[in-house]
């Protein structure tokens, strides 16, 4: 029974998606487009240049293209499902979540594996369309892509741990927008989004690396592509390990610590 | 007279209501500087890795995310509401709008103060004096004039783009998505020489979305590269006047969907 509750949880966000033709089609448009328009960009790059930063132009060309797959693990439009931690706060409707047999955190949990493994049938669906028309290169041996989809889904916990802090900071202020925004803004470019980290200065790469950040994408991906060796991964897995284990012991703690600010009826 | 008394009233309010919350506030305007750095930080990235981007040099390159910044900033201060417009319309307040005796494009635009401008205004500031300060143009006053035209046609260009996204939602809701992808494209292909991409994307970008006349274009009949961006040298040296047409096309088009908007019960 467990199950069948948590498999319809999950599934609300999908079921979502797939009753929304335009939308869907609108994901496949834009992550098309993308693809094309960040490959170009590369490959217009160094077309001048050679290797730079460590990177070869394939290995550039690969980061970047996976980099915008992946962001389709998370992208789901959350907020036109009315089911944000957000906007549950200010509707004072969290309240509701309380009320439920499913405690809140396990519910939150389960809606975003639910997007996760949405959102991978569509990267994995593209990457393997990429792959077929030479877009990307293939990893460089079975180890390779064994301990990058081993690091993907450290990677995958960390982010999600990530996100609920911002959801959990929803419930100590009023409005916080702009923190979601600038925490969001963080992300984004510490873990090697806007352009793979090998490509800052080492100041740069030095602060990302005591940050959670770089674990959600940069380590996969830069373990993929080979710029961290399969005898480096150990290390670095270990740290995405770390970093996991750390955030959701926090994460636990501050759910404990939120339930006792929701209010009903005001008081 | 009246009207312009009303708007600036509505805005001062506007700006007292967004002090209530100083700290919200004070990160607002944080998110609209941070959020151009990040532009700043790509394009430093890419130019110090990559010397001589597309046959620009660095200090050319510069010229075009500044100007992209400054449009951009202004777009956000003074027509910025219409982005993002569409929760507005999901949640049925433009039927409350159309009750009122005020345009419903106007009360759109006076929904809130768009304190993230001050940040991005700031930024963009400090980018364009760093970026006239490095370059090597001879700054007549004719360039002057032909780089302020540019900018106040970038804000209208933008302008037209998410007036049309915001059309588009009047009929369909969640067209609203397309505005966030439009906001992630400008920022990032908007900042540099598009002639480093291949002639099919660049083209793309020019014809299919005209992207390439807000900054890339304007930077490119300064600095006298004009010939090589693959587009006719008159119609690169009238994006100015492209941005604003286009406005005016996007205020037609807006008018007319309002006509054919139905509401949430038809």
């Amino acid at each position: 029974m467990a199950v069948l509750h948590a498999w319809r949880a999950a599934r609300v966000t999908p079921l979502g998606e797939l009753h929304a033709p335009p939308r869907m089609t609108a994901v496949l448009v834009r992550l098309v487009v993308q693809v094309i328009l960040v490959a170009s960009l590369w490959h217009g790059l160094y077309s001048h240049a050679g290797t730079t930063a460590g990177l070869s132009e394939g290995q550039a060309v690969t980061y970047a293209v996976l980099a915008v797959l992946a962001s389709r693990l998370r992208e789901l439009d959350q907020y036109a499902g009315r089911d944000t931690v957000l906007q549950h706060m200010h509707f004072g409707t969290i309240v509701y979540w309380y009320l439920r047999p499913l405690p809140p955190q396990r519910y939150h949990a389960l809606r975003a594996l639910g997007e996760q493994v949405y959102g991978f049938a569509w990267a994995l669906g593209g990457y393997l369309v990429c792959l077929a028309a030479g877009v990307v290169d293939p990893p460089k041996s079975a180890a390779v892509a064994g301990v990058f989809a081993l690091s993907l889904l450290l990677g995958q916990v960390v982010l999600y741990n990530v996100m609920l802090l911002l959801d959990q900071l929803c419930f100590w202020t009023v409005r916080n927008n702009a923190a979601m925004l600038i925490l969001i803004f963080a992300q984004n470019l510490l873990s090697g989004v806007y352009a793979p980290l090998w490509f800052f200065p080492d100041w740069f790469i030095t602060l990302s690396g005591f940050l959670p950040f770089q674990a959600t994408l940069s380590v996969p991906l830069s373990i993929y592509i080979g710029r961290i060796p399969l005898s480096d991964a150990g290390a670095q897995l270990a740290i995405q390990a770390g970093w996991a284990v750390a955030l959701t012991l926090f994460t636990r703690f501050l759910w404990r610590r939120a339930a006792r600010r929701v209010m009903s009826q005001g008081g | 007279m009246n009207a312009v008394r009303i708007a600036w009233r509505v805005t001062r309010l506007n700006f007292r209501a967004q002090l209530e919350y100083r700290t919200e506030f004070l990160l607002m305007i944080a998110i609209g500087a941070i959020w151009q750095v990040s532009v700043i930080v790509f394009a430093t990235v890419l130019l110090t890795r990559f010397t001589g981007m597309g046959g620009w040099d660095s200090s050319e390159v510069l010229l075009i995310p500044a100007t992209r910044m400054l449009a951009h900033g202004l777009f956000v201060l003074f027509l910025g509401r219409v982005h993002g417009s569409g929760r507005q319309i999901q949640e049925g307040r433009i039927d409350i709008y159309l009750t009122r005796p005020m345009p419903v494009h106007r009360q759109l635009q006076l929904e809130f103060f768009p304190t993230n401008a001050i940040g991005d205004l700031t930024v963009a500031v400090g980018l364009m004096v760093g970026a006239l300060s490095r370059s090597q143009l001879d700054w007549t006053p004719g360039r002057v004039s032909y780089l302020i035209a540019a900018i106040i046609g970038g804000m209208f260009l933008e302008a037209a783009l998410f007036t049309a996204v915001t059309c588009a939602a009047l009929r369909f809701p969640a067209a609203d998505y397309w505005s966030r992808w439009l906001e992630e494209l400008l920022g990032t292909f908007g900042s540099y020489p598009l002639n480093v991409l291949p002639k099919a994307v660049g083209g793309l970008l020019t014809y299919g979305l005209p992207l390439a006349f807000v900054a890339y274009f304007p930077a490119a009949v300064l600095t006298g590269h004009a010939h090589d961006t693959g587009a006719p040298y008159w119609l690169a040296a009238l994006s100015p006047l492209v941005g604003v047409a286009a406005y005016l096309g996007s205020r037609v088009l807006w008018r007319w969907s309002l006509r054919h908007y139905a509401g949430i019960n038809g």
